[in-house]
């Protein structure tokens, strides 16, 4: 099992709006890119041809808030814009 | 202006939220719960065991109709160790009368916002809150839908780990990578019967499961199993920071993903039995709060509180996790506060009321007590060297090839002096422990 194949149990409704945005300038300067292996659901993904190396996909976002405290927060990284899904879109578990 | 107005505006539909609208609206107040799922529950994730009596008076049919999973009446510590395992079980009759209950969220808060809904509460899902704004004499609410400003005497932020309104007000202070663990979970549908056989169980009796040490002497990771109906749930807590550093998986060669560790420890030999099955049904992942008492963030400002997983009111105990419990008390303490207010006009001491109360409650009086366990859980001894002494005790009492000369406390002495813990290490670290628990 790979965590790409548990991701598939997972059901969530879209928004068109991305709660969460990376400013993939700040990445430049990031040097050990922890995004890579602390997101629980690879929302970050190492490409080349990105800058800063970073493509980031707010879809299959689990909504941990990980992001928001190893990024976000962090004043050396700081690329991650982070909020909550707006009302009734993103994650959808259904056991809890 | 907004038009619309409630004495009181709860904000999440978690436990700790549903437990202080209920509470307010059986006292006659008009109380709004906002919830940004489209149903409750849907957002929400937790390990597995409501522990106390703590819904008891406040909901008549508790627990009799609530959608309860197994009563728990095993509880498992184990320590890994290379490809050993040093576990401690215990099961006892009289844990049937403690009201020790694993349950899913998703059904659990869909029947608790209904209950509370009876009650007289005004539901609002869909709705996600943005931010709290306070005024002479009065709250606002600023929710995501288009006129969505609600005013109110008072707030109460029940939004769980990342609070909106903790963060918005400014009420807490930033977190960071040491205030946080994550956890990655998954739900297995391992069967009614197959539960039953593989844990040892009769119809509706659960156990819990709590393993560390693995890999051997990482600081902050643990694992857990609990038992439902029908499912299983395994998961995987560690400490940010740790997971941060540890390892070399990372693309600056450093950390490791949660989800391999998970993988990993579903993989070993003593726990494959236990977790195997076919079909995965969820995989959720969530932060939890790792504060001790003392490092505890600010959870009020005038006419806002916090109560909950947004005030940090959670503690891992090692062996329990407790939070389900600590967030309904916090909301139910918030709700009296409330009350308080009302009896005087004092709307403007709510948030000092509500502390105050708070402190005296079980909830911190439990988490000051426990206020040094914390700390000395991040002790590397404490997921190395002790498991290790433990296992080759054992080894050298149960192998055939060890001498058999030794007493069996002269074997664990050179166990013990074997490892890398000194002496003193082991004298600190069992003051430190006794006095923890
Ligand atoms: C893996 C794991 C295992 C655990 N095991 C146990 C255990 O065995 N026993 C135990 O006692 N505790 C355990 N805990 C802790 C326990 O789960 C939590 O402490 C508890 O769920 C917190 O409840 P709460 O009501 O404060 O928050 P939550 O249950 O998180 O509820 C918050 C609610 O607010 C809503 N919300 C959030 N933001 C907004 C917004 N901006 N607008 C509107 N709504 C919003 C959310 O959708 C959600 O419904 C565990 C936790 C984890 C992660
Ligand atoms: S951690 Fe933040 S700053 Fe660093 S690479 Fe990832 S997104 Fe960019
Ligand atoms: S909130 Fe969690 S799941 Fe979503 S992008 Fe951030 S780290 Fe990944």
């Amino acid at each position: 099992m790979s965590v790409q194949d548990d991701l598939e149990t997972v059901e969530w409704d879209v928004s068109e709006d991305a709660h969460i945005t990376v400013d993939n300038e700040q990445c430049i300067t990031c040097e050990d890119k922890p995004c890579l292996h602390l997101c629980p659901a690879e929302c970050f993904d190492y490409q080349e041809d990105q800058e800063g190396g970073i493509y980031f996909a707010y879809e299959p976002c689990v909504e941990c808030g990980a992001c928001m405290v190893f990024c976000a927060n962090d004043p050396d990284k700081g690329a991650v814009s982070w909020s909550k899904a707006e009302g009734g879109k993103g994650v959808e578990f259904d056991f809890g | 202006m907004t038009d619309v107005s409630f004495d009181v505006v709860v904000v999440g539909a978690g436990r700790a939220g549903v437990a202080a609208a209920y509470k307010l609206a059986d006292e006659g107040f008009e109380v709004a719960l906002v919830e940004r799922a489209k149903q409750p529950g849907m957002k929400n994730v937790t390990g597995g065991v409501l522990y106390g009596s703590i819904l008891d008076d406040l909901v008549p049919e508790f627990p009799e109709e609530a959608p309860l999973e197994r009563h728990v009446v095993e509880h498992n510590i184990k320590l890994l160790h290379g490809d050993a395992e040093v576990s401690i079980g215990y099961r006892d009759l009289e844990l049937r009368e403690e009201p020790n209950y694993t349950l899913m969220l998703g059904k659990f808060d869909r029947w608790f916002v209904d209950r509370a809904v009876d009650q007289g509460v005004t539901f609002l899902s869909e709705t996600a809150v943005r931010d709290v704004t306070q005024e002479e004499s009065r709250a606002v609410v600023h929710t995501d839908r288009e006129d969505g400003d609600i005013a109110c005497d008072v707030v109460i932020g029940a939004d769980g780990v990342n609070t909106t309104v903790g963060r918005k007000t400014g009420i807490q202070r930033t977190m960071r990578n040491e205030d946080m663990a994550l956890s990655v979970k998954k739900v297995i549908d391992v069967g009614r019967e197959t539960i039953d056989q593989r844990f040892n169980l009769d119809s509706d009796e659960g156990a819990a499961y709590i393993y560390t040490g693995f890999p051997e002497g990482a600081p902050t990771i643990g694992y857990f199993i609990y038992t439902f109906d029908e499912y299983i749930s395994v998961g995987a807590v560690g400490g940010l920071e740790t997971l941060r550093w540890l390892g070399d998986e990372g693309y600056g060669e450093t950390g490791t993903p949660l989800y391999s560790l998970l993988e990993d420890f579903m993989e070993l030999d003593t726990v494959r039995p236990y977790v195997q099955g076919d079909a995965v049904e969820e995989y959720q992942g969530i932060l939890v709060p790792e504060h001790s008492y003392d490092t505890l963030p600010d959870r009020q400002d005038r006419r806002v509180a916090l109560v909950g997983d947004a005030a940090g009111l959670v503690l891992n105990k090692g062996y329990t996790f407790r939070g389900l419990d600590y967030g309904i008390k916090s909301g139910l303490v918030a709700a009296e506060a409330a009350v308080k207010c009302a009896e005087d006009g004092d709307w403007d001491a709510f948030g000092r009321r509500y502390d105050t109360s708070l402190e005296d409650s079980y909830v911190l009086q439990d988490m000051k007590q426990h206020r040094h366990l914390p700390k000395f859980l991040k002790n590397e001894r404490m997921y190395d060297a002790y498991p290790g002494i433990a296992t080759e005790t054992l080894r050298g009492m149960y192998s055939a090839e060890t001498d058999a000369s030794g007493l069996t406390w002269r074997q664990a002495y050179r166990a013990f002096r074997r490892s890398d813990a000194g002496f003193l290490d082991l004298l600190k670290d069992g003051y430190r422990g006794l006095r923890s628990l």
